[in-house]
């Protein structure tokens, strides 16, 4: 009889493990906004190949019709054969099938990167693009200048309410790697007007490491400065970490629809590091001028 | 109908000083930046005039020389860009072949440059201005010249938010960026140094 009841339990136990680790499950709801996240990959060396191959198989599973690159996407020179090694070739399959590339400039990008087709800048160094409910405001942190502050300023004001306002850049405005760590300065400037307008939640890249933040004034920020480069064991996890991964590359896969966010990290293995949903925050409506 | 001429009047009047109350928006210095005194800021602003004038002259070389190459249009070919920025660099150095340090920056204004750096890193931004450079690829022994390319693949140091507000704003042409402890004006379409301040950044940046 005991035998019986511990044969049970181990069954019972291996059967809730199973099912936890395989809990997460996109809704794949008709209509949602589905997009990936790369950042800091533009190595051309096998792991950034690696994961661009992950990519091309979780998409079996989850459509994403796009990917927001959030800098460093050309790493040590922009020669065609850069372009070629470090973006057309390893994303070739994502490319072949209608996948877009949205990309922002990280500090080892050509400003002229504005001018390639395939990361749909359309010349501007920061741009502002709209898919479903969701409005993104590509920015580049690395030339934060009064013209664009402005025009950030502008750009949210006349968005209104109704959407999810999604920014990514490069430098993150919290971040616990080690290397670099959170962008204190830029924050300052760009923080406010994200309270003031209503931004939901924030992509960057520059550490090498995945971290997911815990919302900060009522938004939500993601690290994900390991779709390429790596640097293991620099997240050194702080009050700020929610989760965070450091011992390989990573990506993102993310769906919108409605008020919530349904986001799934995975590393170059396809191990889950991280995944869940974020509810949209309920916020006052923001003065008019 | 002159109520109408009125109404219209007014809206522009708002809307004028809302752009204008815009510009000088406090959101946009930040909540803890600061800013130069107004005394301190008409100086800057007058030494400054000469620097814009040049600049202004500049772009009008800039653009005189890219009409006269292909219009460069987002393209699928890098080496289509590579070719444009290429093209534009050689034309715009054959246009101003004696081209040398301080042809933009003005001696004035090189002087006002120097005063708002100093004010920076001496300024309750000082250290995170600092720290945005050392989160921003510094660069060491890396040399460029007027009228030479930015080397590629080398990154771009960031240049600290705030300082680019205690600077004059320029047209899309044109870029300050941070070699190692200079300043330099960068053509950013043609990837071309322009012009420079040399060691204008404390040591141990």
């Amino acid at each position: 009889m005991r035998k019986t009841r511990i044969l049970l339990l181990t069954f019972v136990s291996i059967f809730f493990l199973a099912a936890r680790a395989d809990e997460f499950r996109f809704p794949l709801k008709s209509g949602s906004v589905r997009f990936a996240a790369i950042g800091d990959m533009g190595t051309g060396d096998t792991a950034q190949y690696e994961v661009a191959q992950r990519m091309v198989a979780a998409r079996q599973n989850f459509p994403f019709e796009f990917v927001i690159m959030l800098g460093d996407n050309i790493y040590g020179g922009s020669t065609p054969r850069d372009f070629e090694k470090k973006f057309e070739v390893p994303y070739k399959p994502l490319l072949d099938a209608g996948v877009k590339f949205y990309a922002s400039l990280g500090n080892h990008d050509n400003p002229n990167e504005r001018f390639y087709k395939l990361f749909n800048m359309n010349e501007a160094t920061y741009y502002t693009f709209k898919k479903g409910n969701v409005r993104f405001y590509v920015l580049d942190s690395n030339y934060m200048d009064a013209k664009q502050l402005e025009w950030l300023q502008k750009q949210l004001q006349e968005a209104g309410e109704g959407d999810w306002k999604i920014c990514y850049f490069h430098h993150p405005l919290y971040s616990s790697g080690k290397t670099h760590g959170s962008s204190i300065e830029l924050r300052s400037l760009i923080e406010p007007l994200f309270i003031k307008y209503g931004v939901d939640a924030v992509f960057s890249g520059h550490d090498h490491v995945y971290e997911r933040v815990k919302p900060e004034k009522g938004i939500y920020y993601f690290v994900e400065g390991s779709s390429g480069q790596l640097r293991a064991g620099d997240l050194a996890k702080s009050s700020i970490t929610d989760d965070g991964f450091d011992s390989d590359r990573t990506f993102m896969m993310i769906e919108i629809t409605g008020d919530e966010l349904y986001f799934q990290t995975l590393s170059r293995a396809g191990n889950q590091v991280d995944s869940g949903v974020l509810r949209r925050p309920v916020r006052t409506p923001a003065p008019t001028k | 109908m002159q109520m109408k001429r009125r109404l219209r009047h007014a809206s522009q009047a708002i809307l004028l000083a809302t752009v204008l109350l815009l510009a000088r928006a406090p959101i946009a210095r930040g909540q803890n930046a600061s800013p130069p005194s107004p005394k301190e800021e008409a100086k800057n602003s007058a030494e400054f005039k000469e620097f814009l004038y040049r600049v202004q002259a500049y772009v009008t070389l800039h653009k005189k020389v890219a009409s006269s190459l292909p219009a460069l249009k987002p393209t699928a070919l890098p080496e289509m860009i590579n070719a444009h920025q290429q093209a534009l660099a050689r034309k715009i150095r054959e246009a101003r072949p004696q081209a040398k340090r301080g042809d933009i920056f003005s001696e004035k204004s090189r002087a006002a440059f120097r005063r708002a750096v100093r004010d920076e890193f001496r300024g309750p931004q000082g250290r995170l201005a600092r720290k945005t450079i050392q989160q921003g690829e510094p660069l060491k022994e890396v040399h460029v010249r007027v009228n030479g390319t930015y080397p590629d693949g080398v990154p771009f140091t960031t240049v600290p938010p705030t300082l680019l507000l205690r600077f004059p704003k320029l047209p899309d042409e044109v870029a300050y960026r941070i070699v190692d402890r200079d300043l330099i004006l960068l053509d950013v379409e043609a990837n071309l140094v322009i012009d420079s301040i040399h060691e204008i950044f404390p040591p141990a940046i």
